[in-house]
């Protein structure tokens, strides 16, 4: 060993007295801006989807109920819950989170003596919770897609002189990128009334598996062909993706696994059903709650006869909606299915004409009552009673049937801004445009335009098609020319439609007066139910609740025979039908393995 | 510049097109064979004397690694990254330790990361910063990151998850 080698250690003496490099209290450093420390929640962003437990590599966070995190509509209630003793910090769950409530404060000191401490609930009151700095997705990035695969459409010109089908349905290659944006988070089930498998069966599409989706599809809707088409689709409220961007076309996707399925193939992958029971039910009314009933008792195994009083079965699906929102074909495919299953229609069958509720009673086991809401409400203002006025609901279906009488002159006025009133508008206007070569149609509405009860594609189209969309309008009289005939609709501005309680009561600023030309004004403000098929005796024997036929939430009337579903008594559209068709299904088979219907 | 030198270096080395993304960094793609060839130009007689980095990217359903080194002409201020695919199941690629010593620390990363091997890269099959790995390396795609873990790590006791779905469901509508 060399003196220099032992010398130089001693040279570091020359330092004493520099200021030192080391942090003098390294327990109060403040991390750089973006550090990835501790966790942070805005707990009421937070729609607690499970997007974070999903992506998490580390198995490091759980879903948990949180004390004032309610379940609701669209919001899990769960919230997530971090394990330190496994997270990584990789901040993969905040890049994902679908609403950007989950970030990183730069926190990144915390001692405790309990360990299970370190498995916390974010959002709750750490130290760091109002900190703004820390890891954030950079410029609001979103890992998951955020706008929709675009669904082919005629143009405007190319439809208004037809009753085509608008929408094209989307390619193999565009339902594969749709659904690659869906999560898999499944909060729109509880939104859907039917609560269909969705995350299944976009998975399936995304797989390519149609044979699997429409399996899926099957086991909660009959009618997926129609619902991939004119699904009201509040499930895409709910979406997890639609806070920061589109929400997941989920009616397309289901549409396009139906498309994708020939017919022969559906009955094959639903299968037999059960064995004969040697039950039988009769179901009045052939519309999508009746229908799916039907399917639902076929399928266990029970004799089903539907009565229709109509030439076609349907129900509104066929005599409400227009072709080209629905075309007939996709329709009598769904039915068919129904019909394979050994379900037997009886059309052009009126029960208390053709055939009386005591011999239905007499000859089943259980009788279920669907029968929608046929009847168009009027207005009742003055000058709407006569020949010139027509109620939408009646109007469409003579449309369907083809009958040649339907009035179709040159200006019409519809009085209305729900989907019928759209449905009645848009199709007069077809009428219009291939009788004149023009449209002459006038729509008017109580609401202003971001509050029309119809769809808001059905504004966006019908603009598009020509008809004049005149919001915040209320009727007040049908005008007429000395000989009575229609010449257009009187209406005053809205001022307010309900009133403090929240009651309907209309106001109108009078001064504001209009007349809306048209040799026709049609009335589409709401439909009630036919209930005269069931005689004198049993309208006085049944229970009533405000003009409706009175269900529990088992779909049984106060007769224990005798259950209902569908618009009738509920409503108010084609999948909350087929809900209430499975809800009657399921509760006629338990009455009948009690033994409680009585003859 | 990067312009003329693409056009340039393109006849001799099979360059693909240049991708330019700012005005001193460009990328450029070539067969694997040729990079050896090339980055020897680049260095001496292009200027481009520093091997930034060397790292790669896992392109599982193509069924190929990407190997980019970034290569900087420092009096310049040019960077240009270099790219060559290679076949994910082979995972082989030529060693240019003898062209730049440092390149010996990341194809061992590589290794260790990947599994694309160097032949005669110094020290490279020794551990680099996992100790006693035998999974597949942990940067492959098909390397599932939570079943290693889960396997791994010892889950804390009480530990309780719910699926969304189904606690909605249990909330709001249990009769189904």
């Amino acid at each position: 060993m060399s003196l220099r080698e032992v010398l130089t250690p001693f040279s570091v003496w020359k330092r004493v007295l520099d200021a030192p490099v080391s942090i003098a209290d390294p327990f109060s450093r403040e991390a750089s801006e973006h550090y990835r420390g501790f966790h942070k929640n805005d707990m009421e962003t937070c729609i607690g989807c499970g997007t974070c437990e999903a992506i998490c590599q580390n198995g490091a966070i759980d879903m948990v109920p949180v004390e004032g995190q309610n379940t609701e509509k669209g919001d899990s209630g769960l919230r997530p819950m971090i394990d330190y003793g496994r997270c990584c910090w990789c901040a993969l769950c905040v890049d994902i989170c679908m609403t950007g409530s989950l970030t990183m404060s730069n926190e990144y000191t915390w001692v405790d003596s309990d360990p299970d401490a370190f498995r916390f609930i974010p959002g709750l009151n750490e130290p760091w919770k109002d900190k703004q700095a820390g890891y954030k997705r950079e410029n609001g990035r979103v890992l998951s897609g955020t706008t929709r695969s675009p669904m082919g459409e005629l143009h405007a010109n190319e439809r208004i002189d037809n009753f085509n089908e608008i929408c094209v349905g989307y390619t193999r290659e565009e339902a594969i990128l749709e659904a690659d944006r869906c999560v898999e988070c499944g909060l729109c089930v509880a939104t859907c009334p039917a609560h269909m498998s969705i995350p299944d069966y976009i998975a399936a599409v995304r797989d390519q598996d149609y044979d699997r989706g429409l399996q899926l599809l099957y086991e909660t809707n009959p009618f997926s062909e129609v619902c991939g088409r004119i699904c009201t689709h509040k499930c895409e409220t709910s979406c997890a993706a639609v806070h920061e961007g589109d929400a997941i076309a989920i009616r397309w996707l289901k549409r396009h696994i139906v498309d994708n399925v020939p017919l022969e193939r559906r009955v094959e992958l639903i299968g037999a059903p059960k064995p004969a029971t040697g039950k039988s039910v009769a179901i009045i009314g052939a519309g999508p709650g009746g229908l799916t009933a039907a399917y639902d008792l076929a399928r266990e195994g029970v004799k089903v006869t539907v009565y229709e009083a109509l030439p076609k079965p349907g129900g509104m699906m066929r005599y409400g909606i227009p072709e080209y929102r629905l075309p007939y074909d996709a329709l009598d495919r769904d039915i068919a299915v129904i019909e394979a299953m050994g379900v037997t229609i009886k059309c052009a069958t009126v029960v208390g004409v053709d055939v009386q509720m005591e011999d239905l009673r007499q000859s089943h086991d259980a009788v279920i009552l669907a029968i929608g809401l046929q009847m168009g409400r009027g207005t009742r203002i003055p000058g709407s009673e006569g020949a010139g006025v027509e109620r939408a609901v009646d109007l469409l279906r003579r449309i369907t049937a083809g009958d040649p009488t339907v009035p179709v002159p040159e200006t019409a006025v519809v009085i209305g801004g729900g989907n019928v009133a759209f449905d009645i508008a848009r199709s007069m206007a077809r009428l219009q445009k291939i009788k004149y070569g023009r449209v002459g149609l006038t729509l008017t509405a109580l609401e202003d335009r971001a509050h029309f009860l119809a769809d808001k594609e059905e504004l966006v189209e019908g603009d598009e098609e020509g008809v004049l969309i005149l919001d915040s309008r209320g009727p007040q009289e049908v005008m007429r020319d000395p000989s009575g005939q229609v010449t257009g609709l009187r209406t005053w501005a809205v001022t307010s439609i309900f009133d403090a309680e929240g009651r309907f009561a209309p106001a109108y600023d009078e001064s504001d007066e209009q007349i809306h030309q048209g040799a026709l004004v049609i009335e589409a403000i709401g439909q009630m139910a036919d209930t005269s098929l069931l005689g004198d005796a049993l309208t006085e024997k049944l229970e009533w609740n405000r003009g409706r036929i009175k269900i529990d939430s088992e779909m049984r009337t106060s007769e224990p025979w005798l259950f209902a579903a569908g618009d009738a008594v509920k409503g108010p559209d084609v999948i909350n039908a087929v809900a209430d068709g499975h809800r009657a299904a399921r509760t006629v088979m338990e009455a009948i393995a009690q033994g409680e219907v009585v003859q | 510049m990067m312009r003329d030198l693409h056009a340039l270096l393109t006849p001799r080395h099979a360059l693909g097109p240049l991708e330019i993304r700012r005005e001193n960094l460009a990328f450029v793609t070539l067969p694997a064979s040729n990079l050896r060839g090339f980055l020897t130009e680049l260095r001496d007689t292009q200027g481009f004397s520093h091997l930034v980095l060397l790292t790669a990217v896992d392109w599982l359903e193509e069924g190929q690694f990407q190997l980019t080194y970034m290569m900087n002409n420092r009096a310049r201020d040019l960077t240009l990254g270099v790219r060559v695919m290679l076949d994910r199941t082979t995972a082989q690629m030529d060693s240019i330790h003898d062209l730049w010593p440092t390149a010996a620390t990341y194809q061992r990363e590589l290794k260790e990361m990947f599994g694309i091997t160097f032949p005669g890269s110094p020290r490279l099959d020794e551990e680099f910063i996992l100790e006693g790995w035998t999974d597949l390396p942990p940067y492959r795609r098909d390397f599932d990151s939570l079943a290693y873990s889960q396997q791994t790590y010892a889950e804390r006791p009480g530990r309780v998850t719910h699926d969304p779905r189904e606690y909605m469901k249990s909330k709001l509508y249990p009769g189904g």
